[in-house]
């Protein structure tokens, strides 16, 4: 009945957690040579449905059937016996050992007891060429990129003859060029045979790389199109309705410069950052990952030091290194790393929204515990944060709604200026097009936003002016109407010409 | 994701199961008490629950203090030091330098503060990890109360004692102020701005730091709230004993880490509450209650009491594992099974405490009028392990219960065992000072039980005892010299091995054998150190001593323990250029004495001292007259004479 080139089939699988129920009635399959794209909004239940593969979690009801024979995967060791391998946003790498030793962790090649290392290396400098990974096999994790650990992960993955690899959001981290070149990869690994389940909030990407796409939805599958299907008609399947504009932002009169950077250096960092956000603006910055770009929003807002240069808000001037004073001056960060940096992950929401104000609600040291509650439900409510209560742990909201959280915190603390840094980094469509409704109405009441966003076209939809940085300097600004992703990324990978002598962004092409 | 699913949970099931969790080290507290409850007769009692309460009392106020470290996921193992020196200085200023007692108790407590200080300075601005910077602390602290009180115990001032004592006759303060402390514990974490900033900085530190809490200040005021509490841990814990002890509190850091954790706090930060700590702290403490009610052999409590704290903290794993994350247990039972499962380790928790102490229960409940306690200050050294062993000869030959336990060099511990042997009204108690004074209030407390205490080795300060039973350690000491002088032919330089600084043993043996060395003016003593009375550290210290001093002629060793270390030390050397003398006449030290490499042991008769402090205790218990002192002879023994004394 299934054809030869199956490789795997779900049919009709279940899964209820206590109280809810994840996955209910999905159907799936994959063949050899494809890429087969998972698309659903976060917490549909498509991480619930690899971990299934990865034997994570066993389903309650339906069958699995590998090679048209029903299997049960109870476990990692089950999974890594059919030939399936899973890449999982967050690595599972060791630091401090080498490409090689993370490579075979647990299978090192021995002789006499003792780690043959020289064939380790051998083998795994075979596979990092397959990847096509420029990587020695003697360099530690710890000093790759983020790109390069997952072409590691990759090899490893191909180290485990896997038939069928599993990619979890790969391309959220990447740069474009790293994008591109991780698809090279993908194409070649379905032209040896491989059968891919990626999963993707990009849709341009699905054109871009897929055969087929399974839409997911509320833990049923609602469709199985292919790949060439437009965004539009995804969209729909996936939030079942269609979102009529992806960045619908609303540029109020700008007011006087709120912020104002000058000559901001960290030697061997950044050099020579001037730019400024006048009230009610939106500015973007794009450029490559390790431009620069968070490291200069991290020195704004006194989180770390810098070596020359001056911030000022409105005309108060900051001082260095020094986050309360940023934000008694009415700056806020929502920092690149939500979990790592922006949340307090075993706290309540109602615990984490009122961490900013946490100091001012407080009496002779004792806390106002019934206004912070206070303002914290009413804050949840109008960001329309969707949780059981504002005692749920944060850890166990979706990513948009963990966000929503983050901003929220400043929003509550009367934030004048709020840096957001990769503000939609792994959300889905809805929940996206809500924050940017939310960036929308700081603005209107006469905020600034300066936004660091690796997502092109979102920094195109959003910004008022977009500043690209490229090598720890300005290469530029352009206004909106100009901004281009051909004009963006011409700029991100130009040597500015301060490399040599002083500069600044105003000189920039396409400026004003 | 399946974790975001979660939000769609009824708030009511939510509320529920936390209330579950926030109960799990309770259902472990109230396992215990139910299991001794049903093992022992005298574990139900209201004189005996408070006697638990008093005895949990120092180790929550450190916990307490503990517990904001480890919820801003730090770690301090300085407690017991800072305890001690906290409680020295008080004792030193109010007695030696005659500051007036609340002027000495602010500096106490001043004391404490600074050490956390400098804690909370070295981890904020030094950035050296928590566990580091305390254990130098740990060190320092413990040497600074040596320091301060130069090796022995300071009599604690006795307004400040009363903080030891019961208020209305039945109310021990401890107790009250361990409630208090908690109370304020409880406010600060829950309710203060340093105390809502601990769990954000434990739970995320960056995200703390970047939300605009000051975390490097929080840290310091975290670690000097740690030392506030240590500094009123030492102070209760001197006040009961009357007497601040350099080296009290050893170890108990653990004991605070131990009760935070038992008490659902997590090592990794971000959770723990007063409550769970309290509870954690009480679970300690009936488990060392009832295991000495239950005469339970000294060394295997040390088993039960740790495998009862991993079983007490697997029990609240596996609830908040099955409560918190369902998603990891990967399996699709409902919540029906998992407490099944919570159920299942409770009881096996039940099971393995019953089983466990009932199988080990010693004692024989058939004479139980005729029931006796015996409190050793250790069993770590053979010397008293002799003494078990005659006392057990001779309770056995005249048919009596003997309960023995091991106070581990530890003058609280062994006042809280001479506690328990008081609330379960033995016929009579045998006690082997850890500290001379330190045991003055629970004998006394014995006496007004009209309970007969029989001092053995070391007195009792402050209090009636029927008897002491010991060797003669001043003329022992005197005999040591003169011994080792005469080998020595009168002239030559010497080495002196002390025994652990305080101990009534040492001083007397010290004193008699300076004394006894006055005769020998060709004699000199170019070193002075102290080993603790232990092989280990008489071997290090000897070897420290030997790159100083190559040449010396003798060794004078304040037990038998040491100067084994000591031949070690000298290799070759002992017994051919370099004479050493021991003391106790241990059956090691025999053996080194026939073997020549000791020259002589000033010989107890540790059997011999076990044996008649038994025989007194039964004579006071049966109302018969004893005499007060009763010295049991020395000896010394060298080759000459080594063969007619075995041991």
């Amino acid at each position: 009945m299934s054809n030869a080139d199956e490789l795997l089939r779900i049919e009709g699988i279940r899964k209820t957690f206590p109280g809810v129920v994840a996955l209910d009635g999905v159907d799936f399959d994959l063949r050899r040579g494809e890429v087969h794209v998972l698309l659903g909004e976060n917490g549909a239940g498509k991480s619930t449905l690899i971990k299934m593969l990865s034997g994570a979690y066993t389903p309650d009801a339906g069958r699995i059937l590998a090679d048209g024979r029903e299997v049960r995967i109870g476990g990692a060791q089950d999974s890594e016996r059919l030939g399936i391998a899973t890449i999982y946003q967050e690595f599972n790498l060791v630091p401090d050992l080498t490409v090689a030793e993370n490579i075979f962790l647990g299978r090192q090649p021995r002789r006499f007891g003792m780690i043959d290392r020289k064939r380790m290396e051998a083998d795994a400098e075979v596979l990092l060429a397959r990847v096509g990974v420029d990587v020695s096999p003697r360099a530690r994790v710890r000093e790759l990129g983020i790109a390069r650990l997952q072409m590691v992960e990759i090899a490893k993955a191909l180290s485990l003859d896997a038939r069928v690899l599993i990619m979890d959001e790969p391309t959220a981290v990447l740069t474009s060029e790293e994008v591109d070149r991780l698809f090279a990869i993908v194409r070649r690994l379905r032209a040896e045979g491989v059968g891919i389940v990626f999963i993707t909030h990009h849709l341009e990407e699905i054109a871009a790389l897929g055969d087929r796409v399974t839409v997911i939805r509320d833990g049923r599958s609602v469709g199985q199109v292919p790949a060439s299907t437009p965004e539009d008609e995804l969209v729909r399947l996936m939030v079942g309705r269609s979102i009529e504009q992806q960045y619908p932002r609303e540029r109020p009169e700008t007011g006087t410069a709120l912020l104002k950077v000058e000559g901001l250096t960290r030697d061997g960092v950044f050099h020579d950052v001037s730019f400024e956000v006048r009230a009610g603006e939106v500015v973007g910055i794009a450029g490559l990952v390790g431009a620069g770009r968070t490291e200069v929003a991290r020195a704004v807002f006194g989180a770390d030091p810098y070596d020359a240069g001056s911030v000022r808000v409105g005309d108060v001037p900051l001082r260095r290194h020094d986050v309360n004073a940023a934000m008694a001056a009415g700056i806020g960060l929502v920092p690149e790393d939500r979990k790592g940096q922006g949340l307090v992950l075993d706290a309540s929401v109602e615990e984490n929204l009122g961490l900013v104000t946490l100091r001012s609600a407080t009496r002779a040291g004792l806390v106002d515990l019934k206004r912070q509650r206070e303002a914290a439900a009413r804050i949840a409510g109008q960001l329309g944060v969707r949780m059981a209560g504002l005692g749920q742990h944060v850890r166990t909201l979706s990513g948009g709604n963990q966000q929503k959280v983050v901003i929220g915190k400043w929003l509550l603390a009367d934030t004048r200026v709020l840096i957001l840094d990769e503000p939609t980094r792994g959300i889905d469509v809805g929940a996206k097009v809500e924050i940017y409704q939310l960036v929308n109405e700081l603005t209107a009441q006469g905020a600034a936003v300066l936004m660091i966003s690796s997502d092109l076209p979102e920094v195109l939809g959003m910004s008022d002016r977009v500043l690209v940085m490229a090598q720890g300097r300005i290469a530029g600004e352009l206004a909106a109407g100009d901004a281009t992703q051909d004009a963006v990324m011409a700029l991100a990978v130009s040597t500015p010409a301060g490399s040599t002598n002083h500069s600044n962004g105003t000189e920039a092409p396409g400026g004003h | 994701m399946a974790t975001d699913t979660l939000k769609s949970r009824p708030g009511a099931a939510g509320g529920l199961r936390r209330l579950l969790l926030d109960n799990g080290a309770l259902t472990a507290l109230v396992v215990l008490v139910i299991a001794m409850s049903a093992l022992s007769g005298d574990f139900l009692t209201a004189d005996n629950l408070l006697n638990v309460g008093v005895q949990a009392a120092v180790t929550a106020i450190l916990a307490f203090g503990v517990t904001f470290v480890i919820v801003s996921a730090g770690i301090d193992l300085s407690v017991g030091s800072v305890a001690a020196l906290s409680a020295t200085v008080l004792a030193w200023s109010a007695t030696e330098a005659g500051v007036p007692v609340a002027l000495a108790v602010v500096l106490a407590v001043a004391t404490g503060v600074a050490c956390g200080l400098v804690n909370g300075f070295l981890i904020s601005y030094g950035k050296l990890p928590p566990f580091i910077a305390t254990l130098a602390m740990l060190s320092v602290a413990r040497g600074l109360s040596l320091v301060v009180s130069q090796g022995s115990p300071i009599a604690f001032p006795d307004s400040v004692s009363h903080l030891g004592d019961t208020l209305g006759g039945w109310l021990p303060v401890p107790v009250l102020v361990m409630v208090a402390m908690g109370l304020i514990t409880a406010l600060v974490l829950g309710r203060t701005y340093i105390g809502r900033s601990m769990y954000a900085i434990g739970g995320n530190e960056e995200a703390a730091r970047l939300s605009g809490l000051r975390v490097k200040r929080h840290k310091l005021a975290i670690y000097a709230l740690s030392g506030l509490f240590a500094a009123a841990a030492g102070i209760v814990l001197a006040a009961r004993l009357s007497s601040a002890q350099p080296q009290a509190a050893q170890g108990y850091e653990l004991d605070a880490i131990a009760a935070v954790v038992i008490g659902g706090a997590s090592l990794a930060g971000g959770t723990g509450k007063a409550s769970g700590t309290l509870i954690g702290a009480l679970i300690l403490a009936v488990l060392r209650n009832g295991l000495n009610l239950l005469s339970v052999s000294a060394f295997w409590q040390q088993v039960v009491i740790g495998v009862v704290i991993a079983l007490a903290v697997l029990l609240d794993t596996v609830r908040r594992k099955a409560g918190a994350t369902p998603a990891a247990a990967g399996t699709g039972q409902g919540g029906r099974g998992r407490q099944a499962v919570t159920y299942v380790v409770a009881a096996v928790v039940a099971v393995a405490v019953v089983g466990a102490t009932s199988l080990l229960h010693g004692g024989d409940p058939a004479g139980k009028e005729r029931k006796i306690g015996l409190s050793l200050s250790t069993l770590n050294n053979p010397f008293f392990v002799q003494i078990r062993a005659g006392a057990e000869q001779e309770a056995e030959k005249r048919g009596v219960d003997l309960t023995v336990t091991d106070a581990q060099n530890d003058a609280s511990q062994q006042a809280n065992q001479l506690q328990n042997f008081t609330s379960e009204g033995l016929g009579a108690i045998v006690v082997n000072p850890v500290d001379s004074d330190a045991a003055g209030p629970s004998v006394r407390s014995a006496n007004k039980a009209d309970i007969p205490v029989i001092a053995v080795d070391r007195g009792v300060g402050k209090a009636d005892t029927a008897a002491l039973v010991a060797s003669d350690n001043v003329e022992g000491g005197r005999m040591g010299a003169r011994a080792l002088a005469e080998k020595l032919g009168g002239k030559g330089t010497i080495v002196i091995l002390q025994g652990q600084a305080g101990t009534s043993a040492s001083r007397e043996r010290g004193a008699g054998f300076a004394e006894g060395l006055r005769a020998y003016p060709g004699i000199e003593v170019v070193a002075k150190q102290p080993a603790d009375f232990d092989r280990t550290k008489g071997l290090d210290v000897m070897t420290n001593l030997l790159q100083a001093h190559p040449d010396i002629d003798g060794v004078f060793a304040e037990n038998d323990e040491m100067a084994l270390g000591a031949i070690k030390a000298l290799g070759a050397k002992a017994g051919r250029s370099v004479q050493v003398v021991g003391f106790d006449g241990t059956p090691d030290g025999l053996k080194a004495v026939e073997a020549g490499t000791l020259y002589a042991s000033v010989a107890q008769v540790p059997k011999e001292l076990g044996r008649i402090a038994v025989d007194n205790a039964l004579r006071a218990a049966d109302g018969e007259r004893v005499e007060e002192l009763v010295k049991v002879p020395v000896k010394v023994v060298t080759k000459e004479n080594v063969a007619g004394f075995g041991g």
